[in-house]
């Protein structure tokens, strides 16, 4: 099984160094160079920066009107004859809608290293449970040790205390597995030149929508009753609750799409403002204004990086939390549904 | 087009009153709850949680209203 991963990370080396030119490439010079775009700064980029050393192309590939396109690099693909270059986009060169767009963009590549360190350190995990060891002795070394306390956690306090002692194995792999990728996700936004690939909303629709797919696949006979036939109810109020219902099916896990995105987005956005207020004092009252004040600021960005540090955990708990509790949720039975109805 | 990014403003900002307002009760209601029952503190914390995030889930549609609003 680990030959397969070791064989992804030489695919991944292969692309990196295939993006020729990657360091040393100039900037693009904007007309107003002291403004920074905040929000242009914690979008999905093209380019993976390694400010002050330069930065990484990275590679566009592109489906447009069936045809797959190739290129090692946005200035590459803006250079052909196919694409161009509006603002900052790229667009085909006669007017038309890019099909399909699955260029390798940095929350890409940090969602693919996330997801790389999550199976190096649970597939070798595993092996060592289906071993016995933890399982029939104790747990062996730190490594083993540190991880199991977080397990016995997602099974125990998440899983089994929402969903309930009949069901919840079956969902303890996806709980677990999605706990400790979005951790990892969240984490990888502390480092240096790194970006949370969770301040994407297409990545956290996409784990919301797995979700949503495990909860109504596995909803029971009550849950689909409450949402189309709300029982004990009159039934005028049964066609009001209807639709009230069957939209709030999808809200839930939209706004758990929505709160893991927000979350990690606002505090990307936070470190920038704060660090900006030095420029912004420096600006107002004087340079001596904007030295003097800067250790205030980076204090404050110092206590915020610490809060983001805390928000990752507490963020992907609640997005597994929430998870089994909507699983949960949906899959309880009702026995005494029909004595309300009567 | 102006009221747009007024109205953006004000939206995150009533949005946000709510939900602060909202998750300040569930606070206050979570500690009177574990000083006088400490052996229950633990259930506490986790439905404390889970009712802040589904507050804070509704205040996120508000914001992310206020966002189209802005960025249109």
């Amino acid at each position: 099984m680990l030959h397969i991963f070791r064989r992804l990370f030489v695919v991944l080396l292969l692309v990196v160094i295939g993006a020729h030119n990657a360091f040393g490439s100039e900037a693009a010079n904007n007309e107003d160079e002291n403004q920074v775009d905040i929000l242009g700064e914690v979008q999905n980029h093209y380019v993976w920066s390694f400010a002050p050393f330069g930065e990484l192309e990275l590679p566009r590939i592109l489906l447009y009107k069936g045809h797959l396109y190739f290129y090692s690099s946005t200035e590459e693909a803006a250079e052909s004859d196919v694409f161009t270059l509006n603002g900052h986009d790229l667009v085909p060169a006669d007017g038309g809608h890019v099909t399909l767009d699955l260029s390798i963009s940095t929350h890409l590549i940090f969602f693919w290293l996330s997801a790389l360190i999550t199976f190096l350190i649970f597939i070798p995990l595993a092996r060592r449970y289906k071993e016995g060891i933890g399982k029939e002795t104790e747990p062996k070394g730190i490594f083993h040790n540190l991880f199991e306390v977080f397990f016995v956690f997602i099974r125990d306090d998440v899983a089994k205390a929402n969903i309930g002692e009949k069901h919840y194995r079956k969902f303890v792999p996806y709980l677990a597995t999605a706990f400790f990728l979005i951790t990892f996700m969240n984490l990888m936004g502390l480092i240096p030149w790194g970006t949370a690939a969770t301040a994407d909303v297409s990545v956290t629709a996409s784990l919301a929508l797995l979700t949503f797919v495990f909860t109504q696949w596995n909803a029971s006979k009550d849950h689909w009753k409450e949402v189309f036939w709300f029982p004990g109810v009159p039934t005028w109020v049964r066609f009001i609750l209807m639709p009230i219902e069957f939209v709030g099916l999808f809200t839930k896990p939209f706004a758990l799409a929505i709160r893991l995105f927000a979350n990690m987005l606002s505090g990307e956005i936070l470190i920038f403002s704060i660090i900006g207020m030095i420029f912004l004092f420096g600006n107002m009252f004087g340079p001596l204004a904007g030295y003097g004040s800067s250790v205030i600021w980076i204090a404050f960005t110092v206590f915020i990086f610490v809060i983001k540090a805390f928000v990752s955990l507490l963020q992907a708990y609640i997005f597994v939390m929430l998870s089994a509790l909507f699983i949960g949720m949906a899959m309880e039975e009702h026995e005494h549904a029909v004595e309300h109805a009567s | 087009m102006e009221f747009a990014y007024l109205a953006a403003g004000l939206g995150a900002g009533l949005s946000a009153i709510g939900a602060g307002i909202g998750i300040g009760l569930i606070g206050k209601g979570a500690m009177e709850g574990s000083a006088r029952q400490p052996e229950a503190s633990n259930d506490i914390r986790t439905s404390m949680i889970i009712s802040a995030a589904l507050i804070e889930g509704i205040a996120l549609f508000g914001e992310a209203v206020c966002a189209i609003l802005a960025f249109k």
